[in-house]
């Protein structure tokens, strides 16, 4: 098929292999049972990179089917991709019940309002590709990388306002995602108006660059130990909180 | 490229918003993984936190029966100009009390780490009536927002974030008995 120069072929293979680096992780640690979506994702994205590398390297295989094989990989991912940013919610607030009910009610909203948004969007700035499968296809990505972009900020601003602590591991994947769905977006938008060949290319440059540093955001964040217990060594004065609650309490009841 | 600029299109101002909204995504993506890692319980200044607020002065403000008294007593104009200082004003102690209780969250999470099962219990039920509080503060800012644009309306008081704020403070105190003989609680080992 198309030959790609040695740049940009090390560029496309290094996050991959880097994958391969945390599945290992992932099955060493056995944190596959806590993260089962994030782990099929890793071998869903590792495996859609072998099938799409073989496939640029068949000579037979003409620059159409490629496509179409990249586009359908391509879906399957954004599913998946919505399935980790589940389960780093549910990490989230897996403590709390109130929390359980009352956020995931909020995420629906901000789900809702953000596909609303993404399908105005589709209709009425489609983007001006020719071949009009890629212009449908593209559209969709740059809506769920919208969705996926907003629920994982929603998320990081949701525990923040609320000041609920993370688990390193689940805020490195939270932080990863972000970033890829975040630079995904940009690439997204500017390709749906500017599909030339040199934009493409320095897109794609962009995309994969971008992804080599997820992949080590999700590394580093997964082989660094959890933080020790800090311990805190002011403990409020039992006096003083009694009194102040008891004359709370005797104001709120006159 | 040339084309592109002659030819400025909705759809062109659209990829450029979408650009421009994935770059704030990233700024607010960097701001928290930096603040994630600086970020540590202050349990003696969350505490304080909670207690500098006076909770007397804000069920004051938010009385419904203090209200009618001003109504009944004031000519419209007047009753309007205060009602609009009082609310606002009232609007600052929910956006404290919110900040207090997100303090009040992160020592019930911290607490909620120790090995000994009372104080463990009690944080988790302080975190969660915590948020509870936070999340009311939202509804009670947003009514007295409109209190602020529109006066003349009927209030209805605001008792649960009052309730919630007395419910969080009940459980500080218990948390506080808990851990007065104890040196040391056990914290967060969250990022």
């Amino acid at each position: 098929m198309l030959s790609i120069s040695w740049p940009t072929l090390l560029v496309w293979i290094s996050p991959h292999v880097l994958l391969g680096v945390l599945a290992v992780i992932l099955c060493k640690r056995r944190l596959y049972r806590e993260c089962p979506y994030f782990f099929a994702f890793v071998l869903y994205e590792i495996a859609e990179f072998i099938l799409l590398f073989v496939l640029r390297s068949v000579p037979s295989v003409t620059g159409e089917q490629y496509a179409y094989a990249y586009y359908a990989t391509l879906l399957l991912s954004i599913v998946l991709c919505f399935g980790v940013i589940d389960e780093v919610s549910r990490d989230l607030f897996r403590e709390f019940q109130f929390l359980k009910v009352a956020a995931r009610r909020s995420l629906q909203c901000v789900t809702g309002l953000l596909l609303v948004i993404g399908v105005l969007l589709a209709v009425y700035a489609p983007g001006d590709n020719s071949v009009r499968w890629i212009a449908g296809v593209s559209v969709v990505n740059r809506g769920a990388a919208m969705v996926q972009c907003g629920l994982l900020l929603s998320l990081l601003l949701f525990s923040r306002f609320l000041g609920l602590s993370w688990r390193r591991r689940a805020f490195g994947i939270t932080l990863g995602l972000g970033i890829l769905t975040s630079v995904d977006l940009a690439i997204r938008a500017v390709r749906t108006e500017f599909n030339s060949d040199l934009w493409v290319s320095y897109l794609n440059l962009l995309a994969t660059g971008t992804y080599l540093v997820c992949v080590s955001i999700w590394i580093g964040y997964l082989l660094a130990p959890e933080a020790k217990p800090e311990v805190i060594a002011v403990v409020p004065d039992d006096d003083e909180v009694e009194t102040w609650n008891r004359e709370f309490q005797h104001l709120l009841r006159q | 490229m040339e084309q592109g600029i002659s030819t400025f299109t909705p759809a062109m101002i659209v990829a450029w918003t979408l650009v421009a909204v994935s770059f704030f995504a990233l700024a607010i993506l960097a701001y928290v993984a930096i603040r994630s890692r600086t970020r540590r319980v202050d349990l003696e200044k969350s505490a304080q936190a909670f207690r500098s607020l006076d909770i007397a002065a804000f069920r004051n403000l938010v009385d419904a029966d203090e209200e009618s008294f001003l109504r009944n007593n004031l000519p419209p104009t007047k009753f309007r100009e205060i009602k609009r200082q009082r609310a606002w004003a009232a609007l600052l102690y929910a956006w404290e009390a919110g900040g207090a209780a997100t303090a009040l969250a992160r020592i019930g999470q911290a607490a909620q780490q120790s090995s000994d099962p009372k104080i463990a219990a009690s944080g988790a039920e302080l975190a969660e009536n915590a948020f509870r509080l936070r999340l009311q503060t939202v509804g009670a800012g947003l009514h007295l927002l409109t209190e602020i644009l529109v006066p003349d309306l009927q209030r209805r008081s605001l008792p649960p974030v009052v309730d919630q704020y007395e419910r969080a403070a009940d459980t500080l105190f218990r948390l506080g008995r808990f851990s007065s003989g104890a040196p040391q609680l056990a914290g967060s080992k969250r990022a």
